[in-house]
């Protein structure tokens, strides 16, 4: 039979092993995986070593809080870098094995520049592998607007950067106008890279409506920079739409975030301030535009005006000698008018009397024609009027014979007739016939010719030659 | 009005092609006028835009609050 041992006797033998095989202490590379401060100011630690992702070696470390309290600024100042996961040291360590609690470093002592190479280093590779990706640049491609007035904001509420950015773009001189809104997310330790990214992804919603992204954080010297050196989210900002602008609070060396970043500004409000100069650049530019156009205006006018002054000055010069030269034309003109009118009228006048001359000549022509013609129609007139008056007076006087012979005849022939009558007459005379014994019978003053008109007792007067009487009739048979 | 969307870069290039054709004697006056009164209201827009807050955009900015 084998010879038996205690777990505590064979842990005691280990621990002896150790003590005796390995230097009381020695410097050690490992990852730091785990980190844990407990109120005694102890440090615990989880170290392990990473073959791409698998771990193949793992160890719990411990710092007592009299060492940790020296060598943790000391880190930290050196690095630019907090002590916390995540990071590879080198470390001086003493192997302790406890036999209750097992196996354990106690870290004695820590090299920065260790880590310090090895940020540099991880750094170098990170921005390699995204030069041979081709997409380094791509964000500084991008054309920052003309003035970048919607600002997307990375950075958490509470930090005093925020703060810082905010009162300046709200500050500005000029007043300009901007707008913000605040993606919140973690500016440091293991949530910052996550965190970053998700609000990155929020911001691409509104993608068109922002200018750009402002990823901001105030801090000093020590702040964590580890995440602003990481693949992942530079990558995201190397691949995003909007130009970044970083300022994340640090006076090193340009975390790759700010190498692929468009503009990187030391400090929240140096990123205000960009904003800002930006926007007062356009107003200026735009004040210079107003400025030239303004002069440019008025020179354009003025030289018009010039223009046509010496139009005006031209036209006048043209139209006085142009009137002076009409002038003189019209003088001209009026002379010669004047002088043709003379002659005209001279001509006229000549035409004139040479006219009245041929007409009176003419007339008195005609005159003597005319009155010599008169007086042959007069005499012709004369001739044939006694002509006929002669022959009249020999007709007239031929009748008057031939009346008066008819007129003798016929008066002795009419003496005959009346000779006899007159003796008819005075044999037919009432009063001769009276007297030879007939009487008239009147009524009334009406000789009766006829016995049928008288009746009895009318009474009727008969006329003698000698005289009348009046008798009634008495009888009718 | 399809002028209040003009952007700032539209405007600057808008403006800078009009100070061209001033300067070049294109214009006669009656255009000159026209064009003096559009670069006028271009820098307007532009000084509104940058000065004057925008409603709508405020408005944007607090529907992303919800």
């Amino acid at each position: 039979m084998q010879q038996k041992l205690t777990l505590f006797e064979l842990s005691e033998w280990i621990k002896d092993a150790l003590k005796s095989a390995i230097p009381a202490t020695v410097w050690v590379v490992a990852e730091i995986s785990e980190l844990k401060e407990n109120r005694n100011g102890h440090c615990y630690l989880e170290l392990v070593e990473k073959k791409g992702n698998e771990i193949v070696a793992r160890a719990r470390a411990t710092i007592w809080s009299y060492t940790y309290r020296i060598l943790k600024p000391y880190f930290e100042t050196t690095t630019g870098q907090y002590f916390s996961h995540g990071i590879k040291v080198l470390v001086q360590v003493s192997v302790e094995y406890h036999p209750a609690y097992g196996l354990s470093l106690n870290v004695k002592d820590i090299d920065p520049a260790y880590t310090v190479g090895d940020m540099a280093l991880q750094r170098k590779e990170i921005i390699e592998r995204l030069q041979n990706e081709g997409v380094f640049d791509m964000n500084k491609e991008l054309n920052l607007p003309l003035v970048p007035q919607k600002i997307a904001v990375i950075s958490s509420k509470t930090a005093a950067g925020f703060q810082d950015f905010m009162n300046q773009l709200e500050k500005n001189a000029r007043g300009i106008k901007f707008y913000t809104h605040l993606f919140e997310a973690w500016m440091q330790g293991s949530e910052a890279v996550p965190s970053i990214i998700s609000a990155l992804d929020r911001i691409f919603e509104y993608e068109d409506f922002f200018d750009a992204v402002a990823i901001i954080r105030g801090g000093g010297a020590t702040a964590d920079l580890s995440s602003f050196d990481n693949y992942d989210l530079a990558f995201h900002i190397t691949q995003f739409p909007l130009p970044v602008v970083t300022g994340i609070g640090h006076e090193k060396d340009d975390t790759i975030i700010d190498l692929v970043a468009h503009t990187r500004m030391k400090t929240p409000t140096a990123v205000a301030e960009f904003f800002i100069s930006g926007a007062e650049r356009f107003y200026e530019q735009l004040a210079g535009l107003e400025e030239e156009t303004v002069r440019m205006t008025r020179e354009t006018i003025d030289s018009q005006k010039e223009q046509l002054e010496e139009f005006a000055a031209d036209l006048n010069q043209f139209v006085g000698g142009f009137i002076n030269k009409k002038n003189r034309q019209l003088l001209k003109t009026g002379n010669h008018l004047h002088q043709q009118v003379n002659r005209f009228s001279f001509n006229k006048q000549y035409e004139l009397n040479n006219l009245r001359h041929d007409l009176h000549g003419a007339l008195s022509v005609w005159k003597v024609e005319t009155k010599n013609r008169i007086d042959s129609r007069k005499r012709i007139l004369k001739r044939v009027v006694h002509e006929a008056l002669q022959k009249e007076t020999s007709g007239m006087n031929q009748l008057k014979g031939r009346v008066n012979h008819g007129f003798e005849r016929l008066l002795t022939k009419e003496q005959e007739r009346l000779y006899r009558h007159e003796n008819t007459v005075r044999l037919l005379n009432p009063e001769n016939v009276l007297n030879r014994g007939y009487t008239l019978t009147l009524k009334a003053g009406k000789i009766v010719k006829s016995a049928a008109l008288l009746g009895v007792n009318d009474e009727i007067e008969t006329r003698f030659a000698d005289g009348k009487i009046q008798s009634k009739i008495t009888k009718k048979e | 009005m399809a002028t209040k969307k003009v952007t700032y870069n539209e405007a600057v290039s808008e403006i800078e092609e009009i100070l061209e054709k001033i300067e070049s004697e294109e214009l006669d006056v009656d255009e000159l006028t026209e064009k003096v009164k559009r670069v006028s209201v271009l820098l307007k827009i532009c000084k509104d835009k940058l000065l004057k807050t925008n409603e709508q955009v405020e408005q944007i900015l607090k529907e992303m609050e919800e």
